[in-house]
């Protein structure tokens, strides 16, 4: 196919690249290899390959590449509030900017842009980019495309990042097209290769069964969107920056914007973030006060297993596994909880599993990240003692 | 109303598998499926034509096989298709994939709406759609949870964002990335198999819509992969050990560390 | 070690007195044993009490084979472990299973090539390179209930849908290693050890000489798990699939794998009257309805049938609750429904047979265009999941029922008869549900003419109607040379029917055949023989 191509003077046909397709793109046609059109140039026989038999075809480079230079931000905004995870990217950009020795910008927008610019300022930022523009406070695509469009042009960056968030998914790939440049989604690693001051932007593929790490060579600004949470948030220090304001996008807005509702956290545990899962073990149904106590200290809702619900101590809203609910929280409190198989399907999908048994054998053990055996209800009550008393802040997982 | 529904083949499972003794990857004889996410831009386009008459045509950018996958879509009320289909396409990432989807779209002609799955299961990018729409210079609304209001020129649509819910308006023509809940597709009977042998199915090549060769394939393509690697999955259990009270104190703060901040999210989102 | 094997049966364990047949017994101690030692261990320790114990798995049967009544409870669910695999001559692949292994998660580690290979042998792990390698494979058995163990499934035979094609577990199961009640094992593989007409013997792994005297009964020409597998010259190894348990522990498990063809589908038709989805199933077998009307061939490897009732409960719960929100829209005027699979090498050979598919639904009366079709995965578990919707809808509304009169518990029969008689049992059960103003669902696998009838009581009143009904049942199906349990055992509701099915002196010799492996009568006790019947 286009892109891949086999050198069929070097490979001498053992096999390895086909075995490791997972494309099956690839045959040994007269002891050679050969590429079928079933390749999506993933890359990885480049690495099977002992011979470097097989290369990679590219494409133009871009003219005065190395006139780009530096970090520019985008610093999301909502109601005068920064999103959290712009200042992950500024601390992230502070360690490029180590490898890279060059200016950190970000561009926000909004009226609301000039009271944020010191805070931007704080965590890193050289300059600031604002647009207080009445349009932009709560922006919509293809006016935020104008505005980042602009700071790119004026500040020539070699690096782009956006927070993964709803609008950066939105926004990231837009400004991407019109400049005719790469887009990293959802990356979960940033480095620099120094010797080609290349970024290297590593992201989950495949389900996050496979990792890829991507590279954007001769087009810039390399862009990369990044998840919140996945980097830490550094500290503001005291220093100086410049503020710069930039014009107003002149284009038409094709959409309007009708309402915007923050919404409220919905109160069923399908789609809650925390759960407190209470089985048999929690002993009798007045018990199950602590756990509510400790979903809501964390922001979540409790749930209940198959026998608690069958004996009338839990609603069925409240069920947890194959007949109940299917749930897939960031965190998942099981106490007391043996779990049994139709149970454990129906949490499969929790990121981190907390399992509270006296039982140190009990299945629910197998899947989980953090074990304590011991009566759970000695252990919630101990819990709601060490824990502070507001609300986790934020609760913004 | 004529609507365009950008249909991407994906492989039927995620799974990895690695051959016990020389722990390279296993390549699965399983079919392709049409993405899922894909099949809810279909579904809504098929109802937006039942409610307001015109047409809906399923556009693809791959291999000829993917000729399969077109048919299933137009045994669910999709009345046509365009198949992409060129080795000079392969290797494409988003940006060449985008450009060559806009070829295919001004191949069609006149459109009122694009619908889009809001992402691919097995890139999970969701960027086709905005580039798409850059491309062809028309406003977009991503993760669209219901069309509220359908009328000629303008859509009134829901939006799931990171706070809440967004009502917009948008004038058309227009693209749309739509969220999994806005939603439940159809099944195929007999009779939409039957009538799917039979519709229009146009397969076309880099030539056939005028591609710029060093805007498509590999070559169109600003970014490579230069490794992938099976991550490390760390599912080991930590036993907190010691008193009820050193227990919930070591909780207490894996609990704060959880709720705080999401490393884990990262690769399982 | 040993000691703390055997806990007291305390209230965190109160779950373990009960199954999804929603009866509760009661007991005195509990254990989980992890391996066959570990049963060795239990059975000897207990031996010396002559303590009663209850064997089970993961819980689903529907006949409370696993509630004890009294004694010991032996929880296999923790022997969940894949022990090895093996490739034959012919390359078919094996896998040796412990009981608790889940279907489930089995089809899960099939599916994905993916098993703990720890403290495997060199030729385990020679096979098993050779199995994830080599085109994906499956374990044919499906019962609805997934979460199924397999040492469940092998002590009721059980099969589901594809059964129709494939068979029940029983020709899958090529080797069992079994722990008798005394503590001693035996190992059998098929192929190895059969009975001279209806006389057998084993030789225990200690070297003990069984003779085994099998009950002289003929068995029903139809899908069956109704009691001790017996035949001339039958291979022994029978005798331990579908005997519920009675007559050893099931440690070990070889079964056999397929290969997956390629093409999978599914296709479920709707019709408006019950009658037109009875011709569409006489049709789809391959009967001719209508003079010089061709047979269809169409190879379908299950055909399950839902009824107006099955459907009008799905509808309500889709409303009613969120769980089952996923299910499709079921139009009012579908009043019945069959879920056809057709599995196949090449799929323009399967489109084929799927546009044969929609000329017998309009020949049965039918609209081509009121069918769901998967060719998907995700499709096609969208259909498994409507399938499995009606007995989870169903378990509901008895559990809600429970809660207001605690004397009524499921009532859903698992009767088959032979090909000949389909129109009729159907006519019956209607007819009787009517006369006696019961609300019920029928469902299950018509293409073996084998029915789940479930009876919905109201209250306690309505729950004896219904046994009664079941009874009657029981005594017709006999009647007609049909099956009083075809797939889920025979358990402890269920020993009645099969005294009406196989007649007291059946039952005695039955009993002969489980005292030569169980003397004390130990083991499951009250599965297949009735109270009365055990008293003697």
């Amino acid at each position: 196919m286009a892109g891949m191509t086999v050198d069929k003077d070097k490979c001498v046909g053992c096999g390895l690249c086909a075995s490791t397709c997972p494309q099956n793109a690839i045959s040994l046609a007269g002891g050679k290899a050969a590429i079928s059109e079933e390749c999506v140039a993933c890359g990885l026989c480049l690495d099977a390959c002992r011979l470097g038999a097989i290369r990679r075809e590219s494409g133009q480079r871009q003219q005065g590449l190395e006139q780009y230079r530096g970090i520019l931000v985008f610093a999301e905004q909502h109601q005068g509030h920064l999103e959290d995870v712009t200042l992950e990217l500024l601390c992230k950009a502070k360690e490029l900017q180590r490898d890279l020795d060059c200016k950190i910008c970000a561009v926000v927008p909004g009226r609301q842009g000039s009271h944020l610019a010191q805070t931007l300022i704080g965590h890193g930022a050289d300059t600031v980019y604002v647009c207080p523009a009445e349009e932009l406070d709560e922006p919509l695509e293809q006016q935020a495309a104008d505005l980042v469009e602009q700071a790119i042009r004026r500040f020539q960056p070699e690096i782009v990042l956006f927070g993964a968030t709803e609008l950066g998914r939105s926004l990231a790939p837009r400004v991407a097209a019109r400049l005719h440049t790469g887009l990293t989604a959802d990356c979960t690693v940033l480095e620099i290769d120094r010797e080609k001051r290349l970024l290297q932007q590593t992201r989950p593929a495949f389900g996050g069964n496979l990792m890829a790490t991507i590279v954007c060579p001769d087009h810039r600004p390399q862009m990369a969107t990044v998840r919140p949470g996945v980097f830490a948030k550094g500290e503001p220090e005291a220093r100086q920056g410049e503020v710069e304001a930039l014009p107003a996008p002149a284009c038409q807005p094709a959409i309007q914007l009708v309402a915007n509702q923050i919404a409220q956290r919905s109160a069923g545990i399908a789609d809650a973030p925390v759960i407190v899962a209470v089985g048999k073990g929690i002993g009798s149904q007045k018990n199950i006060q602590y756990a509510q106590q400790l979903a809501d200290r964390l922001g979540g809702q409790v749930g209940a297993s198959r026998p608690l619900v069958d004996a009338g101590w839990a609603q069925y809203s409240m069920q947890v596994g194959q007949t109940g609910h299917t749930v897939a929280p960031k965190l998942y409190i099981a106490c007391g909880i043996s779990g049994a198989i139709q149970h454990l399907a129906g949490m499969a999908g929790a990121q981190t599993v907390v399992a509270i048994n006296t039982d140190p054998d009990a299945p629910i053990f197998r899947v989980a990240h953090y074990a304590v055996v011991g009566d759970c209800v000695e252990v919630l009550k101990q819990l709601l003692a060490q824990l502070p008393e507001a609300p986790v802040p934020g609760g913004n997982i | 109303m004529k609507i365009i529904v950008c249909i991407k083949q994906v492989p039927s499972t995620n799974e990895v598998k690695l051959d016990p003794e020389t722990k390279t990857i296993i390549r699965d004889g399983r079919q392709s499926v049409i993405n899922p996410f894909d099949t809810y831009a279909m579904e809504e386009a098929v109802r937006l034509k039942e409610k307001l008459g015109g047409t809906v045509c399923a556009l693809s950018m791959g291999i000829p096989a993917v000729e399969r996958l077109l048919r299933e879509a137009m045994s669910r009320g999709v009345d046509s298709a365009l198949l992409l289909s060129d080795r000079a396409f392969a290797g494409a990432d988003t940006l060449a994939t985008a450009y060559t989807l806009s070829l295919g779209v001004r191949h069609l002609g006149d459109f009122d709406l694009i619908l889009c799955g809001r992402m691919a299961i097995d890139g999970d990018t969701a960027q086709i759609g905005p580039e798409l729409a850059e491309d062809l210079g028309i406003p977009q609304v991503t993760n669209v949870t219901a069309i509220l209001e359908a009328r000629k020129g303008e859509l009134l649509c829901a939006k799931a964002t990171d706070q809440g819910t967004q009502q917009v308006r948008v004038k058309l023509p227009a693209l749309l990335t739509v969220a999994k809940d806005i939603n439940m597709p159809r099944m195929a009977s007999i009779r939409g198999v039957k009538q799917s042998l039979q519709a229009p199915l146009e397969v076309l090549s880099a030539a056939d819509v005028q591609a710029d060769p060093q805007r498509i394939g590999l070559k169109g393509s600003p970014t490579q992969v230069v490794r992938t690697f099976t991550p490390e999955k760390t599912v080991e259990c930590v036993w907190l050990e010691g008193d009820t009270a050193q227990q919930a104190g070591q909780l207490a703060k894996v609990l704060l560390e959880k709720t705080q901040r999401g490393e884990d999210a990262a690769w399982q989102a | 070690m040993e000691q703390n094997l055997i806990r007291p049966m305390t209230a965190e364990y109160e779950e373990y007195l009960r199954d999804e047949s929603r009866s509760v017994g009661h007991g005195e101690s509990i254990s989980f044993p992890k391996s066959t030692q570990q049963i060795q261990a239990v059975l000897k320790q207990l031996q010396a009490s002559g303590t009663p114990v209850t064997l089970q798995g993961s819980r689903t049967g529907l006949t409370a084979a696993a509630v004890p009544d009294g004694g010991h409870v032996m929880n296999l669910s923790r022997m969940d472990r894949v022990l090895g695999c093996r490739q034959d001559d012919q390359g078919a692949f094996y896998l040796t299973v412990q009981p608790g292994v889940l279907l489930a998660e089995l089809r899960k580690k099939i599916r994905n090539k993916n098993f703990d290979t720890t403290g495997w042998d060199e030729a385990s792990l020679r096979a098993y390179t050779a199995f994830c390698r080599a085109p994906e494979q499956f374990f044919t058995p499906d019962p609805t209930e997934t979460s199924a163990s397999l040492g469940g499934m092998v002590n009721c035979n059980a099969s589901g849908a594809r059964s129709l094609y494939y068979g029940s577990v029983r020709p899958y199961v090529s080797r069992l290693k079994m722990v008798l009640a005394d503590g001693d094992t035996l190992t059998i593989r098929r192929g190895e050890h059969f009975a001279k007409e209806r006389q057998g013997a084993l030789r225990t792994d200690s070297g003990r000489l069984i003779q085994i005297p099998l009950p002289t009964y003929q068995m029903p020409h139809t899908k069956n798990a109704s009691g001790y597998y017996a035949a001339d010259d039958m291979d022994l190894i029978d005798l331990f699939i579908g005997a519920d348990g009675t007559l050893g522990v099931t440690a070990e498990i070889e079964i056999r794998l397929v290969p997956l063809p390629p093409i999978v589908w599914g296709v479920t038709a709707f019709f408006d009257r019950e009658e037109k989805a009875l011709r569409y199933v006489r049709l789809i077998r391959g009967e001719v309805l209508e003079e010089g009307q061709q047979p269809f061939v169409l190879r379908p490897v299950s055909a399950e049938f839902f009824n107006g009732d099955a459907l009008e409960i799905l509808r309500r719960q889709k409303r009613e609750n969120s769980a089952f929100a996923q299910i499709h829209d079921i139009p009012a005027r579908y009043q019945a429904a069959i879920y056809v699979e057709l599995h196949g090498e090449q799929e323009e050979e399967v489109l084929a047979r799927l546009l044969e598919l929609g000329r017998a639904i309009t020949m049965a009366g039918g609209d081509e265009g009121d069918t769901w079709v998967a060719r998907d995965q995700s499709d096609l578990d969208r259909l498994m999941f409507f399938r499995h919707a009606i007995p989870e809808c169903v378990n509901m509304l008895i559990d809600k029922r429970k809660q207001k009169d605690k004397t009524i518990t499921k009532l859903g029969t698992d009767m088959a008869v032979p090909d000949s008689q389909l129109e009729e049992v159907m006519a019956l059960y209607n007819r009787m549900l009517q006369e006696q103003g019961l609300e019920s669902a029928i469902w299950g696998h018509i293409g073996n003419n084998h029915l789940h009838v479930n009876i919905l009581p109201n209250d306690g009143e309505e729950y004896k109607k219904g046994q009664q009904l079941y009874r009657q049942w029981a005594a017709y199906v006999t009647e007609k040379g049909g099956a009083v349990s075809a797939e889920h055992g025979v358990g402890k509701l269920k020993a009645g029917f099969l005294l009406v099915m196989y007649g007291p002196e059946h039952i005695r010799q039955m009993r002969r055949l489980k005292l030569a492996f169980d003397p004390e009568c130990r083991l499951n006790r009250g599965n297949l023989f009735a109270a009365e019947e055990e008293a003697k």
